[in-house]
């Protein structure tokens, strides 16, 4: 029979994710978005989720929204730097924002206009669709000190943070996911970065390495992302319109939420069940890492007029945000660690 | 008959010669491997533009030396009753599997395979990773490529088919010459 | 007609269009890309979606753990060309003296090593029938117990680690685990981690080679001849000697493989590299290393490497068009119907995947059913280890069963034209009785697979 759901005007769109299906917190954050979607529309959109390599491997699902082989994807902004350089900003700025910041440049420092702009060279209307909230600096075999051991250091780091460990003089190694722990035990690799504690959990990192270094300077908060194929959007009547751009916000908080939740229970069991020994990274540390990023972002994004326009946008929101965080929810998270009986 | 003879010869040299020059790159990705896993372990340096050469090198390989292995009988078949068959029977089966199977395919990769190629090219694409090699869209159209040399591999073998069929028995395929592999 | 049942009817003619004997890979495209057109022309299929297809064809060429494949041949045919590997099997054949079988033993033995090495079905039945058939023909096996023995020990690769299958089962066990923990309530369950599977796999894997010995040995009992023993042409005194120069050095590499990868210190794929410069290296060695044999070896590594890549192309097409038609969904739908206990719903599961393996890359396999079934499964209580092992033990008996089995084609590919095909699929029939014992087994007794990982990992 002729696909009668034409007829009806419903439409079913597929979409497809960088995740494997129902990887937790990522994953379950598309299938978030689809029933949220399916749900408030009544009927009238149908989104079948598929889980990387279920149509296309991982790292092709921007084409295959861009080109309309399916109609919508899931996945993060730094995936798609080689087709536009601009993109990976969207994603995550070492020592830049935190999530609720992140999703204030969005909504109200002029991020979406700037995605928007970026996302149209992929053929692609652009939505935060999650967050992972801060996420770890990574589990080392060595201990980190100052910023001389970072000099050699084997560490599995994409994206731009793998541009500091670079120019820290580090040796950025691209590993397959599954070989990462068998990578990290035999010191074919000294580091690795890879979630937060949730996901770390659940990839047993911790059966490989010594220490679990924190903070995730590199991914102060990283943002997913829910692309839609230009025209596929552009045909959708304004109340659909307006469902999938709620529906994405609702995504966008609700994953960020799961991060907070699991993160805490996850660092719990690694603290308490497995031993793991938790470490912050010296001031030295971070001060010489955030010198460099400073540095290694302004080199990069001078050769392109986009992602200097995204950049200037970013580090502008970037200083009115740490001068009110001040006063506001660093304070009060100071405050809240005094040794006061609760 | 004539002109279907010189296709078939003209396009066999040529995917020949193509093989042979390929199979030259199956050293660098060998030597390079080796290299960047000893270099890493030994001496603690890497670069990932090295890690993606030879990613690239293997996909050149197999690609481009696709229509090479169909000149030498190396793609597989099922073969219970197509071996034992007799040279008619064969060129048959070669001539209907190359215009019903084989070219549609190639076709059809061909069609959907060009926008995504040139799409690349437009953005001069180059790797997502951290120190990645640029020219992504170069490795890319290795697709197109294929789809062109298997396509006149599959017109050769067709060509081939049709000239056994009208009792050219020099061309019929000699099992010990084309054992494949 | 809806598009599942066209679905269904795309795998019935794909067999009859395969037995015509049309290279496999474009039998299999040409078929799917055919019912993607009937599909389209009944409106039940999106020819947008073929549009994935450029994109699954780069995600092919540019994925990091495939690159082992024209590593390994590349070792392989080396070694053979170089006549190391031939003397090296007959060399440890006569270890094992003049009893008959022992040559069928060693091959198991080196198949098993090799399957430690890489994970990758295509790379180790291509290579054990290069390094092995010329030795076991020379000797004498019948082509049916040689094809049978090296199929069977070219896919234990997939059992014993590292395997790519248990790397993606355990990717996507992990998702299915943890989604069955939290309908449970539990929101912080232990991971299952692909290192789990890997130690799971240990005792099974042994298990396996156990049993394909035991076969060989009852076998050469059964019919002597299918199982000569050695002709010794050396007296004893110079067996030592001659057995450390052909056994050792080819050991020590395949050694030295192995080593690097279960130590960590390599990637399977470097380690493939490591071997291809260690087969150039013992060549020279032996002073067979030229001109001629080097353009040997690399105009075969191109070959065969193309025709494994090429067929997974094809098989890319008639599983998209497969997933296009509402094949998936037909899966799906069958699946959540599945009869009530654990029994009945695994033997459902483990009949698929079987089927499915006929014609779909593991890859499809554990894509479209794990992500489904492994939820429901892991609720009623069972682990996810031995689930994972289960379904790898599965798929390999799957790409074993003619006449459709992937290791049979790959086989096919590198054996000379004088074995006949019919001798491999009757040479494997005992193998995939042993594999189903296996399962058998290791459904009667789940600790096979759970118990190691209990013991080394908490
Ligand atoms: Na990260
Ligand atoms: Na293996």
């Amino acid at each position: 029979f002729p696909k009668p759901a034409i007829a009806q005007n419903i439409r079913e769109w597929r979409m497809v994710t960088t995740w494997p299906k129902n990887f937790p917190g990522l994953g379950t954050g598309a299938n978030l978005l689809a029933e949220y979607i399916n749900k408030a529309s009544d009927g009238r959109m149908k989104v079948t989720v598929y889980g990387a390599g279920e149509i296309v491997p991982a790292f092709e699902a921007i084409d295959a929204v861009g080109n309309g082989t399916v109609e919508m994807g899931h996945g993060a902004p730094y995936y798609w730097k080689g087709k536009v350089a601009a993109a990976q900003y969207l994603a995550a700025m070492p020592f830049g924002l935190t999530a609720q910041e992140q999703n204030a440049w969005f909504q109200y420092g002029g991020g979406q206009e700037i995605a928007d702009k970026i996302y149209a060279k992929l053929n692609c209307k652009f939505f935060p669709s999650g967050n992972t909230g801060t996420q770890m600096g990574g589990w080392f075999n060595k201990e980190m000190n100052t910023i001389d051991d970072f000099k050699g250091l084997k560490m599995r780091i994409p994206g731009l943070g793998g541009e500091v460990i670079q120019a820290a003089g580090g040796n950025v190694v691209n590993l397959p996911g599954g070989e990462i722990p068998p990578a990290l035990q035999s010191g074919a690799i000294d580091a690795t970065e890879w979630v937060g504690p949730y996901n770390d959990l659940a990839f047993g990192l911790y059966k490989s390495a010594k220490y679990y270094y924190y903070p995730g300077w590199h991914e102060p908060a990283t943002t997913l992302e829910n692309f839609i194929n230009l025209s596929a959007w552009n045909d959708l009547p304004d109340d659909l319109k307006a469902i999938v751009e709620q529906a994405n916000r609702a995504t966008n908080q609700m994953v960020l939420s799961e991060f907070v939740a699991r993160n805490n229970q996850a660092l719990k069991t690694l603290q308490e069940k497995h031993n793991v020994d938790v470490r912050p990274f010296s001031d030295d540390i971070l001060t010489n890492l955030g010198n460099l990023s400073g540095k290694v972002l302004r080199d990069l994004v001078a050769s392109d007029p986009l992602s200097q326009e995204v950049f200037d946008s970013l580090v502008a929101f970037r200083e009115q945000a740490a001068s009110w965080a001040k006063y506001s929810e660093l304070a009060f998270m100071q405050a809240r660690t005094l040794p006061f009986k609760y | 008959m004539y002109f279907l003879a010189r296709f078939v010869r003209l396009i066999d040299s040529l995917n020949d010669a193509i093989g042979r020059g390929v199979a030259w790159l199956t050293i660098p990705l060998v030597v390079i491997t080796f290299l960047v896993a000893t270099l890493r372990y030994g001496f603690s340096v890497g670069w990932v533009s090295m890690q993606e050469s030879y990613l690239w090198l293997y996909g050149i390989i197999f690609m481009l030396g696709a229509g090479y292995t169909l000149l030498h009988g190396g793609h597989v078949r099922v073969d219970v009753f197509y071996r034992p068959a007799s040279a008619r029977y064969k060129a048959w089966v070669d001539l209907i599997g190359t215009v019903f199977l084989l070219l549609p395919v190639l076709v059809l990769v061909f069609i959907y395979s060009y926008p995504y190629v040139i799409t690349s090219w437009k953005r001069l694409e180059g790797s997502q990773e951290t120190g990645g090699l640029p020219g992504l869209f170069l490795f890319k159209s290795v697709i197109l490529v294929f789809c062109v040399l298997m396509g006149l591999q599959g017109l050769s073998l067709a060509a081939r088919s049709i000239l056994v069929l009208t009792g050219h028995r020099e061309f019929e395929t000699n099992e010990e010459e084309h054992e494949g592999v | 007609m809806s598009g599942e049942v066209l679905s269904l009817l795309m795998f019935a003619v794909a067999c009859g269009v395969l037995l015509f004997g049309f290279p496999v890979a474009f039998s299999l495209g040409g078929t799917g890309l055919a019912f993607a057109l009937i599909g389209h022309s009944m409106g039940v299929f999106d020819m947008p979606l073929l549009g994935s297809l450029p994109s699954r064809y780069f995600g092919v060429m540019s994925n990091e753990l495939y690159v082992a494949i024209p590593l390994f041949v590349f070792m392989g045919v080396m070694l053979e060309r170089a006549r190391i590997a031939e003397k090296l099997l007959l060399t440890m054949g006569l270890l094992f003296g003049k009893r008959r079988a022992g040559l069928g033993i060693s091959v198991v033995i080196v198949g098993m090593l090799l399957a430690a090495s890489t994970g990758i079905v295509g790379a180790t039945v291509v290579t054990m029938g290069l390094l092995s058939l010329p030795a076991m023909q020379k000797a004498g096996y019948s082509p049916r117990l040689s094809t049978g023995v090296i199929c069977a020990s070219g896919t234990l690769g997939q059992i014993i680690p590292p395997s790519i299958v248990l790397v993606l089962l355990g990717d996507i066990l992990q998702g299915a685990y943890a989604e069955a923990q939290r309908s449970l309530g539990n929101w912080a369950p232990e991971p299952v981690s692909v290192i789990d599977l890997f130690v799971g796999a240990f005792i099974p894997g042994m298990l396996l080679v156990g049993m394909y010995i035991g076969w060989v040995i009852i076998q050469s009992f059964i019919d002597p001849k299918s199982a000569p023993a050695l002709v010794e042409d050396k007296r004893p005194e110079g067996l030592l000697g001659e057995v450390m120069r052909a056994l050792v050095p080819p050991a020590l590499l395949i050694v030295a493989v192995l080593g690097s990868i279960l130590t960590g210190i390599a990637t399977p794929t470097e380690s493939a590299a490591f071997g291809s410069v260690g087969s150039m290296i013992l060549a020279a060695c032996y002073r067979r290393l030229d001109l001629a044999v080097l353009r040997h070896v690399m105009s075969q590594t191109v070959q065969i490497s193309s025709m494994v890549f090429i067929i997974l192309l094809g098989a890319s097409i008639f599983s998209l068009v497969f997933r296009g038609l509402g094949g998936d969904h037909l899966v799906e739908e069958l699946l959540h119907n599945m009869p009530g206990g654990l029994f009945g719903a695994m033997l459902v599961v483990m009949t698929l995947m079987f089927v499915m393996g006929f014609f779909l890359d593991f890859i499809e396999i554990v894509f479209v059913v794990v992500p489904i079934v492994g939820p429901i499964l892991l609720k009623m209580d069972i682990s996810p280890v031995w689930l994972g092992i289960m379904i790898a033990i599965n798929l390999q008996t799957s790409f074993l069963t003619p006449p459709f089995g992937f290791a049979l084609f790959y086989l096919r590919g590198v054996a000379p034209p004088s074995i006949k095909t019919w001798d491999i699929y009757r040479g494997i029939v005992p193998f995939v009785l042993i594999q189903v014992l296996a399962l058998v087994l290791l459904a009667m007794f789940p600790e096979l697979a759970t118990w190691l990982p209990k013991v080394l990992l908490n």
